[in-house]
């Protein structure tokens, strides 16, 4: 899979950020999620860098894709510029939020490219959820306050599971199946040197302090992850994580009504999408089987997550 | 087909969805991004899946409309259950309740009420009811907004409507109106005439706006707000009203006698002057003619035509908006306060706007 990416087109990595900036700065750089197709247009001075480090495995393509969002992160004009400058995010040539700090681009793109996401994909249902695969199943972690999904969900991309979202879980309703919305692991404070901690695999970007989130630093999706953007996956199973300080790891197998509350109290249009995302919610808490994981030791949940897949994965198939 | 479909001729597939058939897929992004930046893309949707053509688009451009239509009528169906609900709160109200724009096109059942984002809701009733029609609904869990002791005033004695309200269940904005224009305006309308005309709709317990004075609303509307950039979407508003209740023979000599009537002749005018460069809304020759002549004069269409056109006409969306839309946005800001007040209360009341600069809707907000 490696192989036909690197004979296709350049990495973003390899292309270089010079490569990046005329792409941006001319007929706009394409990026596929799988979800839904970007096209960046930027005069900002940090965003080729800063995309050639957490999107460097995605391919550098040719301008003429198809795109579902259109954005541009522009300079911020007025006296501003001349003390405090700033970087200004557009959709379809509209203002939609406040400006950032000239050198925070990356942030800005990430967070409204989400926001414009979860309004305007409304053929697919957006849970609040990670979502990584392993031998064809989905392993789903709805975004509760506080789970540390985000560090869990990029330590499992590190470790042998396939990497489809940490933002959107994206459930396609008419395939009845997961599909990849892949974008950079937003890491917050604390998780950050933790994942850092995970060795040369983790690819992390720059660090952005003082952003209304605290510090905030990017993982790239891993290169498997980007070849296989186009690969759904199955509902294997929901785990919610829970990380408390000092606790042994433990899994508290839940009901499905858990499993259907936190899947649909956590979901970006769930209410937008009526009978047709009840079901599917509904579908998924019956099919999947449920726990609670309670953490300390990032190491020892890896562990225990990839000890209870065999079963999971034959209870799913049967 | 040109590859760059002109900004407007699109327009034409609202009500020719055959049209569309012929787009190219760069066409179609052009086309879906400018329809999103309207608020139109919900109504292309609705358009296309009326006339059967969905399955013959390519699945991307599909996507966008479906889920457009699904956002959409979800809206759509909270703007009904809002309406379900404030209708019981007003059953045994001796006084019509009229719905205005939206809500009043989603009402009659127009080809314009499918399709659309509503987010507020507004409601017409005689001014002397106002306020009992405002108790009935904070009864009912509905409540002002915070504001200040100038807006308070500013909202009941300079406006035509009551601060919005809210309601914690509801995701919609209700403005309580008891005119369609603000009462100290150099132009305004007698409520009680509007209200004398008013018809019953197909809705149970909600009242709509004669034909003739739904379209006057919608150009006076446009026409003397503070902020009609781009607002194409009002145009086709205009558009379908005109259409559709010009098929009645009486409807176009009526209209041009009701604008004079209620001294809103120059919004009309404009309107249709726009919809006909830009939208070829047909209009009978004899009525065309006494609407023009009854508009503002050579010398003011000199300068209108021009200001509105570079104010209305949709941007690029990879550009910044020209500087002509910005200038005339100006301008116009100018004139509308020019005229919605009397020097002595604009004044103070701009230097109060100035102070608490307060956010609109429409301007950038934190990201969360």
């Amino acid at each position: 899979v490696l192989n036909v990416a690197a004979t296709a087109a350049p990495t973003l990595a390899q292309a270089g950020a010079p490569a990046v900036q005329r792409a941006l700065r001319g007929a706009g750089l394409h990026l596929d999620l799988g979800l839904v197709a970007l096209r960046v247009h930027s005069d900002a001075a940090h965003l080729a860098q800063q995309l050639c480090s957490v999107y460097r495995h995605f391919p550098l393509h040719g301008a003429n894709a198809w795109a579902d969002v259109h954005v541009a992160l522009q300079r911020a004009r007025g006296l501003r510029r001349w003390w405090r400058p700033q970087v200004q995010f557009f959709c379809d040539g509209r203002i939609a939020f406040d400006p950032f700090p000239a050198n925070a681009p990356l942030p800005l793109m990430e967070w409204s490219v989400n926001w414009h996401i979860g309004r305007r994909i409304n053929d697919t249902l957006l849970l609040h959820a990670g979502v990584v695969e392993r031998d064809g199943f989905a392993l789903v972690m709805p975004a509760i306050p506080g789970s540390g999904k985000s560090t869990l969900t990029a330590a499992l991309a590190l470790s042998g599971w396939r990497l489809l979202s940490d933002e959107f879980g994206a459930f396609d309703l008419a395939r009845q199946c997961f599909v990849p919305a892949l974008k950079p692991v937003a890491l917050k404070n604390e998780s950050i040197a933790v994942i850092r901690g995970l060795g040369a695999a983790a690819e992390l970007g720059p660090e952005f302090p003082n952003t209304r989130k605290g510090t905030v630093a990017h993982l790239a999706p891993p290169a498997r992850a980007v070849a296989q953007v186009h690969v759904p996956a199955q509902a294997g199973a929901v785990v919610l994580p829970r990380f408390q300080a000092g606790s042994a790891t433990e899994l508290l197998p839940l009901e499905p009504t858990m499993a259907f509350t936190s899947l649909s109290f956590n979901a970006f249009n769930y209410a937008v999408l009526g009978a047709a995302a009840f079901e599917a919610v509904v579908g998924i808490s019956h099919r999947c089987p449920a726990w609670q994981l309670i953490y300390s030791d990032l190491g020892d949940a890896l562990n225990t997550l990839a000890g209870l897949w065999p079963g999971v994965v034959n209870k799913v198939r049967a | 087909v040109n590859d760059r479909l002109d900004s407007l001729a699109w327009l034409a597939a609202l009500r020719e969805p055959c049209s569309a058939l012929a787009w190219s897929l760069p066409q179609w992004e052009r086309v879906l991004r400018i329809a999103r930046r309207l608020r139109l893309l919900g109504r292309l949707g609705e358009s296309l899946a009326g006339a059967g053509l969905l399955e013959s688009l390519p699945a991307p451009v599909v996507r966008h409309l479906r889920s457009e239509m699904q956002f959409s009528r979800w809206r759509t169906t909270s703007t009904c259950w809002a309406l379900d609900r404030i209708a019981k709160v007003l059953a045994d109200a001796e006084y019509p309740r009229v719905l205005l724009k939206g809500a009043a096109y989603m009402a009659q059942g127009l080809p314009n009420g499918a399709g659309r984002l509503p987010s507020d809701l507004d409601i017409l009733v005689p001014q002397a009811h106002v306020l009992d029609a405002q108790h009935r609904l904070m009864a009912a869990g509905w409540s002002e907004g915070e504001v200040d002791e100038h807006d308070h005033r500013y909202y009941h004695e300079w406006s035509h409507e009551v601060p919005p309200m809210r309601h914690p269940v509801h995701t919609l904005e209700l403005d309580l109106h008891h005119n369609i224009l603000p009462p100290v305006a150099k132009v305004h309308v007698d409520a009680a005439r509007l209200l004398a005309h008013a018809q019953p709709s197909p809705w149970p317990g909600w009242w709509v706006l004669q034909p003739q004075d739904q379209v006057l609303h919608s150009a006076a509307h446009l026409f003397q707000d503070s902020e009609a950039r781009e607002r194409v979407r009002d145009l086709v508003d205009l558009d379908t009203l005109l259409r559709h209740f010009g098929a009645e023979p009486t409807f176009w000599p009526a209209l041009a006698a009701r604008a004079a009537e209620l001294g809103l002749t120059e919004p009309l005018a404009l309107a249709c002057h726009f919809l006909r460069a830009w939208l070829q809304t047909p209009m009978p020759a004899d009525s065309a003619r006494v609407i023009a002549a009854s508009g503002p004069g050579p010398l003011r269409r000199a300068w209108l035509h021009p200001l509105w056109a570079a104010l209305l006409m949709p941007g690029e969306p990879d550009m910044s908006p020209p500087w002509r839309q910005d200038a005339a946005a100006q301008l116009l800001l100018l004139r509308y306060h020019w005229n919605r007040m009397p020097l002595k209360l604009l004044l103070p009341h701009l230097w109060h706007k100035v102070r608490t600069a307060r956010r609109s809707e429409d301007t950038p907000a934190a990201l969360p």
